[in-house]
């Protein structure tokens, strides 16, 4: 019955959006082609010249509208742009042409109708000028930055894909460590490494490859579909764990062991559906070279949903951290200890549930506020694997007592020449630790227990964490 | 557990719609596009052309710059000489490049950056000379004193040189008396 609900629901979507798309079809095909021409000298030159053509028609067809008398600097065809006339003392300003690729279309050109009529010459070669320094001024610094975030990126997945293996690693290696909420985990650290060695691939073997983009193979645009569908799951992954996380605490006080099967369909299988709506609509719309164009309001097909899934964990984090706050208040312990613990709650699950990409949604307008913008966004984004591999593994006091247990077990099997003292040390940290370990346990198996258990089970999720490193 | 259901589902469906909204939204604009665009395409076909007709459509087609778009905008887009307070109010909407600007989408910016530059590199930079002091901003292209020109004569071709000063005074004149 569910099950059909919700597929109904999917197809019910898909079919809304592909009658949307195919709407305008029609006779949008001529007239809404991508820049897939490559700019070369000749499409260079026809482009100036046709702007001349155009520019001169201009200049014959048009009627003077300045009735008023006096002088005016008169329209003018500058050698790459098209002027009007223009009153004394005005500074006429237009955006830069598109001519050339270090060419800035969102900055300016400005031309100086100086206060005797005369459009403004250049002191140094007394001709009349146009300044066109704008257009390209800061292009070598964006090359630089872009350069930085690149290998930013590189160094950030690199690190990320390292501490993610080790964590799976411990994680499928150490049987007794398994319940559902590392599960869970198993899978978004599962997302985060297919998701960075895709990102990995797309930007150095597709993004910095000239020939491959323009040989445009089909091979190039699946991996495109791929990363953009990795990219969704991780975000759902994310998703996943806040609504794991919320029902646990904060719905299921009388907790059952939670269907998975709900969070498999969530987290691997619904991003496949705006994945496939982008590749369509992209074929249809703005098919360029690979696909590889940011310059589309498409993309939002896909990072609409995420953006959501987003704001759904934002809504999750403020709820687990009022009920935590609550909870804690019930215990009577200090103000100050119980903000800390709440503070620290939130910054821990914050790299879990992707709630900083809600925090800075927006790319600011000015330059410099954008590059910082891309800094942070960039830091944030690449070293999000890494930052969760710690938290939620390496820091985690069921897998540092585990691995605790398994050294001194080691040390003990192989150590022959240990001192007595030693061993006996080593069994009393094995107790510790197995206490420690059935946390997880409880949450699993002994369900009745949790019912009154409630706020322990809070801190076995959360606190767990952080009270190793506090 | 149906609670738990019951908000997942809930959930796909906000989903969907998040998916649906902005689409939906993008292909009105698109829309908008397309009238504006044919009609630019109607005015332009109408312009003579015979200089250009090297030139085939699809070229032209590719050749949209933002402010022909704009300019389509006014019914007339042949006397659009007039309208010049009208375009600076468009430039703030002018400079806002189409894409996404969520923050999840630096990624593909940088892979697109990555790519342009990269391009850039190779081909297409700007003629450094022509931004300088010595560049663009003059009045007229200089033109050669002369021309050959060839001429049919009786049956055969035969070479003529044609001053074109007479012409670029004729050109001096006509834009005068605009």
């Amino acid at each position: 019955m569910d099950w059909t609900l919700v597929v109904s629901l999917v197809f019910l979507g898909c079919a809304a959006e592909v009658t949307v798309f195919a709407s305008p079809d029609a006779n949008e095909t001529q007239s809404h082609q991508p820049q897939n021409v490559y700019h070369d000298i000749t499409v260079t030159r026809n482009k100036i010249v046709t702007a001349q053509f155009e520019c001169y028609q201009k200049i014959m067809k048009g009627t003077n509208h300045f009735t008023k008398a006096g002088p005016v600097c008169n329209r003018t065809w500058d050698g790459w742009l098209c002027w009007d006339d223009t009153e004394p003392g005005v500074v006429s300003q237009q955006h830069c042409p598109d001519y050339f690729q270090d060419f800035d279309p969102t900055e300016l050109v400005s031309k100086i109708c100086t206060a005797s009529g005369q459009w403004f010459m250049h002191p140094d070669s007394n001709r009349t000028w146009t300044n066109y320094t704008r257009c390209n001024e800061h292009t070598n610094e964006g090359r630089m930055t872009a350069m930085n975030l690149f290998y930013l990126a590189l160094i950030g997945h690199g690190l990320s894909l390292t501490s993610l293996f080790i964590s799976l690693a411990i994680f499928f290696h150490f049987k007794s460590l398994s319940c559902q909420r590392i599960t869970l985990h198993k899978n978004l650290f599962f997302s985060f490494v297919l998701n960075s060695i895709i990102t990995i691939i797309w930007l150095t073997a597709v993004a910095n490859n000239q020939e491959l983009v323009q040989r445009n193979p089909t091979g190039c645009k699946v991996s495109q579909f791929i990363h953009l569908y990795l990219f969704g799951c991780n975000y759902f992954w994310m998703l996943c764990e806040g609504i794991y996380l919320h029902t646990l605490i904060v719905v299921a006080v009388f907790a059952e062991k939670q269907h998975l099967m709900w969070y498999y369909l969530l987290g691997w299988g619904f991003p496949l559906i705006p994945a496939t709506i982008h590749a369509i609509a992209r074929s249809y719309y703005y098919n360029d070279n690979c696909w590889i164009s940011s310059n589309t309001s498409l993309l939002y097909i896909i990072h609409g949903p995420i953006c959501a899934a987003l704001l759904v964990n934002l809504f999750f984090l403020l709820n687990i951290v009022r009920v935590l706050i609550t909870k804690l208040k019930v215990t009577h312990q200090a103000e100050s200890s119980l903000y800390m613990k709440a503070v620290r709650a939130t910054l821990i699950l914050v790299p879990l549930l992707g709630i900083q990409y809600v925090l800075l949604p927006y790319k600011p307008e000015g330059r410099v506020s954008s590059e910082i913008y891309d800094y942070i966004m960039h830091i944030l984004m690449h070293y999000q694997g890494l930052l969760v591999a710690t938290i939620f593994c390496f820091f985690n006091g069921e897998v540092q007592g585990v691995l605790r247990r398994h050294w001194n077990q080691y040390r003990i099997q192989f150590g022959s020449t240990l001192a007595h003292s030693d061993a006996l040390r080593s069994a009393s940290y094995t107790a510790s630790s197995i206490t420690e370990v059935q946390g997880c346990y409880s949450i699993d198996s002994h369900t009745e227990h949790l019912n009154g258990k409630s706020c322990h089970d809070l801190d076995a999720s959360i606190l767990k964490s952080e009270n190793t490193y506090a | 557990m149906d609670k738990m259901n019951l908000i997942l589902q809930s959930l796909f469906c906000c989903c969907l719609l998040t998916t649906v909204l902005p689409s939906v939204d993008s292909a009105k604009l698109n829309l908008s596009q397309v009238f504006k665009k044919s009609a630019w395409l109607q005015s332009r076909t109408r312009r003579d052309l015979n200089s250009l007709s090297a030139l085939s459509e699809a070229e032209t087609a590719s050749f949209v710059r933002p402010e022909d778009v704009k300019d389509s905008m006014i019914p007339h887009s042949s006397t659009d000489i007039s309208i010049r307070v009208k375009r600076s109010k468009n430039f703030v909407n002018q400079s806002r490049k189409p894409g996404c600007l969520l923050g999840t989408c630096t990624v593909h910016d940088l892979a697109h950056r990555i790519h342009l530059y990269d391009r850039q590199s190779k081909t297409g930079s700007a003629p450094a000379d022509k931004i300088s002091a010595q560049g663009y901003g003059r009045r007229r292209r200089s033109l050669p004193e002369r021309q050959l020109n060839l001429q049919w004569e009786g049956n055969r071709l035969r070479p003529v040189w044609i001053s074109t000063s007479s012409r670029l005074h004729r050109l001096e004149a006509l834009l005068k008396r605009t």
